[in-house]
């Protein structure tokens, strides 16, 4: 689904931060990129989702050349990941309720429709009943959760959040970890980085970056579950 | 077309409630707006007036045409009949010397005519023309000049001349200080929509992120614009409409005292349209290019 091949990415007056990565995530896998800080995770998440472009090397999503997409074609793209940042990125001049219904307004959806997928994508980290609460007024894990809601509230077929528990106790964590995992339980794709791996008993990839610039595999550990 | 008329709709309410939540700023815009194409508007109202009086003024536009003192009855048929096939003449007037000089003398000191024992005036025509180019005019006065009979021929019609090129001298500088104006007008609701850009800079940047194209972000800005516009165009209609009403009201009671009837003409009511729709252009047009300018200049990833 996607592919990396020899893919480097530098930011303008910074040394490479990705060497020569190769890399292959499959349809409907769960992946964890682990690394330490400044190791590059971010980047190349940003990169799989069409944020940044490589300075060389391919980048294969479904058949597209990321590396040679043009502007205009961009935005369809993104549409079809569910983004969550590591700084939530949440609107803070809008209750709950508008903040995950942004990406429906994006693409163009009906008032009705909108409602009740709004409605379900609450409903599905259980934030119902804050929809008018504007998320200032929420906990950390709540942001985090909202967070989650507005990723999945397009029902994308793959799912990319940036350190999701990075500040959150390990119970928050753990709640925040088991939404994403019901969703791989669905046939959805998810890549998660983090600081370090999560110690429920489950399959995944994980591919780890070390060091900043060196390229790393980029291991298959399978955890029996 | 469903989802074309559903994008520009929730572009409108998006659009609406950003212009409802900077209320304060929204309504200085539109007063900004509504005051500045007033200036244009009331020389507009004063160019049509004043175009109009000119107008009624050369139906008046005369040619005298004095014949000779000899000249005969077989040469003033022949004069009248070659001034009624032309058809630059609207109106021909002759004037026998006789009664012309029975008009001079009623309206000077008898005693004149008694002291002058000779007629002293020539008969004479005055026609009216219809039309005021000069060149038509000089092919006339050449062509009269070829005609027995005729003694001198004077046109009347110069001042009129002047007054039409001055009304068009400030109908020039009219349009020039409203495309001046406007000019102002799409850099203050430019910069006004800039900063509407930064205010909601976190908005465009997680929707961009998330998948939406510049058109997508702008559209809300432009609505927001063409509401400026409307806005500020019903106010310019408005001050020009009671001021036209309040002239006129003032007008009528001055008339009751002198006698005399002068209203002001008040602009057709499609000008009113027009106005209203410039205004909304220039929003349109201004919060345009600004905010895909700013939008651009964010440079928040592409
Ligand atoms: N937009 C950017 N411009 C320049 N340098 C950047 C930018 N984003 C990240 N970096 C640098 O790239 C390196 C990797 O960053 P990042 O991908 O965020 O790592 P991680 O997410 O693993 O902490 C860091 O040294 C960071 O300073
Ligand atoms: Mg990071």
């Amino acid at each position: 689904m996607i592919t990396f091949e020899k893919v480097c990415k530098s930011y303008p007056g910074s040394p490479e931060i990705l060497q020569n990565i190769n890399l292959e995530i499959l349809s409907g896998e769960l992946v964890f990129v682990t690394g330490p800080s400044g190791a590059g995770k971010t980047t190349l998440l940003k990169l799989i989702s069409a944020i940044e472009k490589p300075s060389s090397g391919s980048i294969i999503f479904e058949s597209q050349n990321l590396s040679r997409i043009k502007d205009r074609e961009i935005p369809i793209l993104r549409r079809r990941f569910g983004m969550i940042f590591q700084d939530h990125k949440l609107l803070y001049d809008r209750n709950c309720f508008a903040n995950v219904a942004l990406p429906l307004e994006i693409n163009n959806m009906s008032l009705s429709d909108m409602n009740r997928r709004v409605r379900a994508a609450l409903d599905k980290v259980d934030l119902l009943k804050k929809e008018k609460m504007m998320p200032i007024t929420l906990s950390g894990g709540e942001q985090q959760r909202l967070a989650i809601a507005r990723a999945i509230v397009s029902r994308p077929s793959i799912l990319i959040a940036d350190e999701p528990t990075a500040n959150l106790d390990k119970e928050y964590a753990e709640e925040i970890m088991n939404i994403f995992y019901s969703f791989q339980q669905v046939g959805v794709t998810v890549i998660i980085s983090t600081h370090e791996l999560p110690s429920t008993k489950i399959n995944f990839k994980r591919l780890q970056l070390n060091g900043g610039s060196i390229q790393n595999l980029i291991g298959h550990v399978q955890l029996p579950s | 077309m469903f989802n074309y008329l559903h994008n520009h709709y929730q572009a409108f309410l998006n659009g609406f409630s950003r212009f409802i939540n900077n209320i304060g700023a929204s309504v200085m815009m539109m007063i900004v707006i509504g005051i500045t194409l007033c200036l244009p508007s009331a020389g507009l109202l004063l160019i049509e007036n004043a175009g109009q009086i000119s107008q009624n003024i050369e139906h008046e536009a005369e040619i005298s045409i004095f014949l000779d003192r000899s000249v005969s009855k077989d040469q003033i048929d022949f004069i009248d009949l070659s001034l009624e096939k032309n058809s630059l003449i609207k109106k021909i007037h002759f004037e026998p010397k006789l009664i012309a000089w029975e008009k001079l003398q009623s309206k000077l000191d008898v005693a004149v005519s008694s002291s002058v024992s000779n007629n002293p005036l020539p008969d004479a025509f005055f026609i009216s023309l219809n039309t005021l180019d000069e060149i038509k005019i000089q092919k006339l006065l050449d062509s009269l000049d070829g005609i027995d009979g005729i003694d001198s021929v004077t046109v009347d019609g110069n001042w009129i001349k002047k007054l039409r090129i001055g009304l068009s001298l400030i109908k020039l500088s009219v349009f020039f200080i409203a495309a001046l104006l406007i000019i102002v007008l799409l850099v203050v609701i430019g910069n006004t929509i800039r900063l509407q850009t930064l205010t909601y800079k976190d908005e465009i940047e997680v929707s961009k992120l998330i998948g939406a194209t510049n058109a997508f972000i702008q559209r809300p800005f432009m609505y927001t614009g063409i509401l400026y516009g409307l806005g500020g165009g019903i106010i310019t209609i408005s001050i020009l409409k009671l001021s036209v009403l309040g002239l006129n009201a003032t007008l009528i009671k001055l008339a009751s005292i002198f006698g005399n009837n002068i209203i002001f003409q008040d602009l057709p009511h499609r000008f009113y349209l027009y106005i209203v729709i410039l205004a909304m252009l220039i929003g349109l047009i201004s919060s345009y290019i600004s905010a895909r300018n700013s939008i651009q200049r964010l440079k928040i990833y592409k």
